[in-house]
């Protein structure tokens, strides 16, 4: 796996992590998108809001991009764009 | 739940219904979302594909026959996640529903597709076309598909929350699309929607209105949607005239940073109050039947995306079809070329000899078959594009490739335009019209004729059956795989470099969604198919057959003079090609290309490839008065290694033979490449960056190659 250079959050709960950093069939919620304006508004847009569900499905070969159920359908992201989604992993 | 108004000034929000009869249509929706399977459904076959003016986006529009006679002008937009664009597509698209654009009047109505099993985020789309205000009708697509995931999406639950009609749809069965024709021409614009939001943004909204207002002469009610796109930072190009207000952004900038001091960003807080919404919507329109059940599409993906297995069917899959555009063609190949060779031979039996019948024999007749000889090919291409794409599986294909891929500053999707190329480059270009992000496009437009094209095997059998005349068919097969290989490496490393030092930084993220799969229909990979073909049949073949008829006046005039009469009709012709302008313009070439080991007679073998580079073949034929080189290139064989130069140097060496190779693999020679690049970039300069590029490549690798290699080889006797 490919690891990534992802500060934690400053906020939540001290579990947070970049979306990147998230186990293969982890779920997690999202707590807040960072990034260039453009990319961020594309993020939000493709429904990474707050508080949303994420699941990661899986990573392809050599560990990016990565590929995400978000609001029932299927997207894939690479891990310079999931690193700035900030998630809480959930139990 | 609205809004607080900002002069609880009564309810001001009647809709914009125009009266307006409903000529014009657009078609919006998400992309994967069967919008095109829509617009086929509606116009048939009654649509013309055109361009956007200055910008390389297509434009298609149809006509849809109503059963009472009447006809609406249907114009299919592309597919676009939201109305704030990211790239020229989706600009396009805000553009002229907000009736911007010059060369596309506004359309009386808009009609949403939106796939109903991905609802929430179709319905983000849908909540932007809303404030457009123009009449709205939605199509509920894939209702078939939500169904077997158990999801039942109740339509006149939707119709009522969203104030508009919104029609049931199968796409591909034509189920449900005769209602559309009856909703659109009774199509009111809906009412917009208030969508709850932070009060210290409310207030904020409320203090800038009133400026607004004054601007744009409107109400100050009906300003508060332009304030929030405004506070948003919206790129759209409908709020210059306010960005443009030196006064204006400094109250805006005001507002932002109070807002940002309290943690507010006006962008995110508009995009999750739309998603709040959509939350509610989906909860009361959806019926689940609550057994989570695993898709065909998941089942699918635990083998197709595996790390393991995945890699294993995608390398089948990709081996199959580079082997059926070569294989399976071949046959449909030759047949055509023998249809043409027939043809050639009649007319020129039934004509008596001269120019004319020459010109239509070796120029008209040779330039069409140059071009239809590739038509089988680059139809099973497409063909088989067209299944790949339409079955679902394409995107899973960019995302196992994109990582190899975007090491070397390409895309995941890079890869099925470039594995095209190995056929011919020209639907390898049009088939980057799947990559959304531009600078990836123009990377993968730029290195797709490094890869060896179809019409460079000719070449390469011949220099390869000279070069290892006495080694084994392995040998030979190896040395193939290493040009191939050579151009693989020179796309990589240019590539490379582009991505560094040439293109414009990207803002689009990497997004690639993976659509559920689903068998592909025959009706739209058929359409596929024939479009591209025509695109490659209009757009290249032209291109191709007017070089290949200057081609010929360049080999035939001017003529010998009568006198010199030479013993066979073969030393005849030869003697012709030398004196003919492509003869000279070999000689004029010589100094140029004699470092790389090259003389005149070659000199005019590369002139005649830019036609298309297999004529090298069939020039070399003609310039050592042998014929039918194509079939049987023993004799031509035998004439290059008995080719010697004035002082009895041989002019054939394998070190000539290897440089000539390497020629071929980076060289841009093929015009009608040029010609669909600079169609499909909209400028000369990508085209002319690519001709340099590459050519400036293979001279000085052809150069360190010869110099290098003859003082070897020199040193070694």
């Amino acid at each position: 796996m490919v690891a990534s250079a992802a500060t934690p959050s400053v906020f939540g709960n001290g579990s947070s992590t970049g979306l990147d950093r998230l186990e293969v069939g982890a779920r997690a919620s999202v707590e807040s998108v960072s990034g260039e304006r453009s990319v961020r508004r594309r993020l939000l847009e493709m429904g990474l809001c707050q508080g949303v569900e994420v699941e990661l499905l899986r990573r392809a070969p050599f560990g990016d991009p990565i590929e995400l159920r978000v609001r029932g359908y299927l997207l894939s992201l690479r891990a310079d764009q999931a690193r700035l989604v900030t998630v809480a992993p959930k139990r | 739940m609205p809004a607080p108004s900002c002069h609880d000034a009564g309810e001001s929000r009647t809709a914009q219904a125009s009266s307006r009869p409903v000529k014009t249509v657009a078609l919006v929706g998400n992309p994967n979302c069967g919008k095109t399977t829509i617009f086929n459904a509606l116009t048939g076959l009654r649509q013309k594909v055109g361009n956007y003016p200055g910008i390389t986006v297509d434009k298609r529009e149809g006509t849809f026959r109503l059963d009472d006679g009447r006809a609406l002008d249907v114009l299919d937009l592309p597919g676009t996640y939201s109305l704030v664009s990211s790239s020229p597509d989706e600009q396009v698209v805000a553009q002229v529903l907000r009736g911007e654009r010059a060369d596309t009047a506004a359309p009386d109505a808009i009609l949403a597709v939106v796939d109903a099993s991905n609802l929430a985020r179709n319905l983000y789309l849908v909540s932007q076309l809303i404030d457009i205000g123009r009449p709205l009708v939605v199509a509920l697509n894939m209702t078939d598909v939500a169904e077997r995931q158990g999801k039942i999406v109740s339509a006149s639950a939707l119709s009522r929350v969203l104030g508009c009609p919104v029609v049931p749809l199968v796409g591909h069965k034509r189920k449900g699309v005769e209602g559309l024709g009856k909703a659109l021409l009774e199509a009111k614009a809906p009412q917009r929607i208030e969508y709850p939001i932070d009060e210290r943004l409310a207030e904020e909204e409320c203090r800038l209105a009133p400026r607004i207002a004054a601007i744009a002469q409107i109400d100050p009610e009906k300003a508060r949607p332009l304030v929030r796109r405004l506070l948003a930072d919206e790129p759209s190009s409908d709020l210059e005239t306010f960005r443009s207000d030196a006064a204006l952004s400094a109250l805006l900038d005001e507002s932002r940073a109070r807002l940002e001091s309290l943690g507010l960003d006006p962008m995110q807080a508009d995009i999750e109050a739309r998603y709040r919404w959509i939350d509610e919507v989906t909860a009361e329109v959806i019926q689940t039947d609550g057994t989570p059940r695993r898709t065909l599409t998941e089942r699918a993906d635990s083998v197709l995306m595996h790390p393991v297995w995945g890699l294993f069917f995608f390398a089948a899959i990709m081996g199959a079809l580079f082997v059926s555009i070569f294989w399976l063609a071949a046959p449909l190949m030759d047949a055509t070329e023998g249809i043409v060779t027939v043809l050639a031979e009649r007319v020129g039996e039934a004509m008596s000899p001269g120019p004319l019948r020459d010109l239509l024999v070796d120029g008209v007749l040779a330039g069409v078959g140059a071009v239809v000889v590739f038509v089988p090919q680059i139809a099973l291409l497409f063909l088989l594009l067209g299944v790949l794409e339409d079955s679902g599986y394409l995107a899973r294909a960019a995302f196992l490739m994109d990582r190899v891929l975007s090491r070397v500053g390409l895309h995941g999707k890079s890869f099925i335009p470039l594995l095209s190329s190995f056929a011919c480059a020209i639907p390898g270009v049009l088939a980057t019209r799947t990559i959304e992000s531009r600078r990836d496009r123009l990377a993968t437009i730029l290195v797709a004729p490094f890869m060896s094209c179809s019409a460079r095997l000719p070449v390469y059998a011949l220099l390869i059956g000279f070069c290892f005349a006495g080694y084994g068919a392995l040998t030979q097969g190896l040395v193939l795989l290493g040009l191939y290989l050579l151009g693989i490496v020179g796309a990589a490393s240019i590539s490379w470099l582009l991505k560094r030092r040439v293109l414009p930084p990207e803002k689009t993220p990497f997004i690639l969604e993976l659509p559920t799969y689903k068998v592909p229909q025959a009706s739209q990979v058929l359409l596929q198919t024939w479009t591209g073909t025509r695109a490659f049949l209009t757009r290249a073949g032209t291109t191709i057959f007017a070089l290949s008829v200057v081609l010929w006046a360049l080999l035939y005039y001017p003529r010998l003079p009568e006198t010199a009469a030479l013993l066979t009709e073969e030393a005849q012709n030869a003697a012709q090609i030398e004196y003919s302008f492509a003869g000279r313009l070999g000689h004029l070439l010589e100094p140029v290309i004699a470092p790389l080991g090259f003389d005149w007679k070659m000199g005019i073998g590369l002139v005649a490839a830019f036609a298309a580079r297999e004529v090298f073949v069939s020039t070399l034929g003609i310039v050592y008065s042998v014929g039918g080189a194509e079939e049987d290139a023993t004799q031509l064989l035998q004439a290059m290694q008995a080719d010697v130069r004035g002082d009895g140097s041989v002019v054939w060496t394998p070190l000539v033979a290897i440089s000539l190779m390497v020629w071929f693999v980076f060289a841009m020679q093929c015009i009608s490449t040029m010609a669909v690049v600079r169609r499909e970039t909209g400028s000369w300069r990508w085209p002319l960056l690519q001709l340099g590029m590459m050519n400036a490549l293979a001279y000085t690798a052809c150069l360190l190659i010869y110099q290098l290699g003859s003082r070897l080889f020199a040193g070694g006797s």
